[in-house]
């Protein structure tokens, strides 16, 4: 079966005062029909401008798809016309933001917002938007819908409005979900829940999910498979079960080694030393040599490929030679 | 023992112009505008049913003080014609041209603004070197040549203060279409499919609305201060009597009549001030944050 969403060699350069600046360097995914992918990595890693690439909306100029293709359902996003692309946003493909504070029109109720999705892609009348924006707010978990469908969004707390947001993205039924770390902004009992409506929002309308997030603790509550990103490259990926008990890229490791695990009551919170490389200082070797216990001197001068070495593909010289 | 926990009560649901309204009248300074600027022009307007001497007409001994003979209570002009006549009738004018001005202003002002704000690049750069070109020229100097050169009416002194008064408004406006086009309810909006125009309409001028209502009852009143300076100048529409108007015909005699200048400046400084009350009160009323639940 051909994926739903199938990134290939996607590369993503922005404009900078440093030159051209390379985001994304020969990314490639796929996001079956139905299924989560997630996508995890520190902040820069490039996994919003992955999103972002897939809606057309990266910010342009500066940046520019410089190669690759992004197909959905077949069609190369990357050559669409920017009619196509309206088109298929909202209505094949939504994506739900970071900061449910700021992602809603402060100006309008949110049933006028929601009810304005719905009559960008379907050709109903205002009052059957309306009522199916009211039904989507019952849907989304928003307790007397009919009289919040009133509010203004500042009249919400962050959980009802990233569910508002959830309502809107899916009012449409896309089939592919963009969810851009949609719990960070939101304390965690409410990130339970959230994510509790993403999976029966996934069961109901057979959306396929993409998640970017920083959480790997995320990654096992939702993901099927998950794709691990560095420096605006995939250096890991396989199924979430593989990778999270089976980890092998040094990266990987080091992400689930700063899980706090509440039964450990002795020792300090893990973390990965250093920060991930400014874009425009990227040289020839790995991204992740300096931060890497395991790098000698072939990880500073080769970059390594993404590649099956058993298990799962893993883009790490240590684990093709098998030193780690 | 179960409890039955009452859904809270849900606030009395309102339209927004009518919760918008309410808002309004709550606010003291903003009612005291309104019910002033509907006073000044339901007397400008109906003033004349009731007080009918003819504002040009010679009626009576140049120069009288107000208040000594009833059937003028105002007094008299250089020329003997009738004040209180002059400050209902010359009303309309003055806020015509004021009301006509500030929407010419706005017109150009939020259009051009808008579309170099949200659309940035070259369309961005030719249209503010425009906008260049028309702040660095004199204003007054300009409307004058305007003026002249098409010949004094009020609809060439209401078009003439309003092409050279709208390059602030169009920066204030690209300003403000910066700043909000880069908010995340504007990407999220993108996100579902809208379209450019739908992104200008419903998302960005709303929100830039509150700045943009302001700046447009500001110019009210600077348009009526213009139209003011015009007439002073002797620029202003020989065939109506306003405000202005009065002022540049006395100004002679500031020094042995006071009242023919002052009553004038007097009702304009009442008018702007009343505009720009109400002016204020809607930016209120329409912040959405300041609304009662």
């Amino acid at each position: 079966m051909k994926p739903l969403l199938e990134i290939e060699d996607l590369k993503v350069t922005f404009d900078t005062r440093h030159g051209a600046v390379t985001a994304l360097d020969s990314v490639s995914l796929s996001v079956n029909a139905g299924e989560t992918l997630g996508v995890v990595g520190e902040s820069g890693c490039g996994k919003s401008i992955t999103a972002l690439s897939v809606m057309g909306l990266v910010p342009s100029p500066p940046g520019r798809v410089a190669g690759g293709a992004i197909r959905l359902l077949g069609e190369d996003l990357t050559k669409a016309t920017d009619a196509r692309m309206r088109a298929l946003r909202g209505a094949e493909m939504a994506m739900i933001f970071q900061e449910p504070m700021t992602s809603l029109n402060p100006v309008f109720t949110i049933g006028a917002q929601i009810a304005e999705a719905i009559m960008l892609h379907q050709d109903i009348g205002a009052d059957g938007a309306m009522k199916a924006a009211v039904e989507l707010l019952d849907r989304v978990g928003i307790p007397s819908a009919k009289a919040r469908a009133r509010d203004y969004p500042h009249q919400l707390s962050g959980g009802m409005r990233q569910r508002v947001m959830i309502a809107m993205a899916v009012s449409c039924q896309p089939k592919l979900l963009i969810a851009d770390e949609p719990t960070t902004a939101l304390d965690v009992t409410v990130q339970a829940q959230i994510f509790d409506l993403l999976n029966e929002i996934q069961r109901d309308f057979g959306a396929a999910i993409m998640l970017i997030t920083h959480d790997m603790g995320a990654i096992a509550e939702m993901a099927d498979r998950v794709a691990v990103m560095y420096a605006g490259r995939v250096i890991e990926t396989g199924t979430a079960d593989n990778v999270l008990d089976n980890p092998r890229h040094p990266y990987t490791r080091g992400l689930i080694d700063c899980i706090p695990n509440i039964a450990k009551t002795e020792g300090e919170l893990r973390e990965i030393p250093g920060v991930v490389p400014p874009l425009h200082l990227l040289g020839a070797g790995c991204a992740f040599a300096a931060r890497c216990d395991s790098a000698d001197a072939r990880c500073l001068r080769e970059k390594p490929a993404l590649r099956d070495h058993g298990a799962h593909p893993a883009a790490c010289h240590a684990v093709e030679e098998g030193r780690i | 023992m179960t409890t039955q926990i009452a859904a809270p009560a849900t606030p009395k649901a309102q339209s927004p112009a009518r919760e918008a309204w309410s808002m309004f009248v709550r606010n003291r300074p903003a009612l005291f505008g309104l019910v002033l600027l509907g006073a000044i022009i339901a007397a400008t307007l109906y003033g004349t049913f009731i007080y009918d001497v003819d504002p040009f007409e010679i009626v009576w001994a140049p120069l009288e003080r107000p208040g000594v003979t009833p059937e003028f209570p105002l007094g008299t002009d250089y020329l003997g014609r009738d004040i209180f006549a002059g400050l209902l009738i010359g009303g309309g004018p003055t806020l015509a041209v004021g009301a006509v001005a500030a929407l010419i202003t706005m017109l150009i002002g939020v259009g051009l603004g808008a579309l170099a704000g949200y659309y940035g690049g070259w369309i961005d750069n030719l249209l503010m070197r425009v906008t260049e070109f028309f702040q660095v020229l004199p204003a007054l100097l300009f409307a004058m040549v305007l003026v002249t050169l098409f010949s004094p009416s009020l609809w060439t002194i209401a078009i003439a203060i309003g092409v050279v008064s709208w390059p602030q408004t169009a920066r204030l406006t690209r300003a403000e279409f910066l700043r909000v086009k880069e908010l995340e309810y504007v990407l999220a909006a993108r996100a579902i499919g809208a379209r450019n125009g739908r992104i200008i309409w419903r998302l960005i001028l709303p929100n830039a609305a509150p700045t943009l209502i302001v700046s447009g009852t500001l110019t009210v009143g600077v348009a009526i201060l213009f139209e003011a300076g015009l007439s002073f100048l002797g620029l202003g529409d020989p065939n109506a009597i306003s405000w202005g108007m009065m002022i540049g015909a006395n100004r002679d005699y500031i020094l042995v009549a006071w009242w023919p200048v002052t009553l004038p400046g007097v009702a304009i400084f009442l008018t702007v001030l009343a505009v720009s009350l109400v002016g204020d009160g809607l930016n209120d009323a329409f912040n959405p944050k300041l609304r009662q639940r």
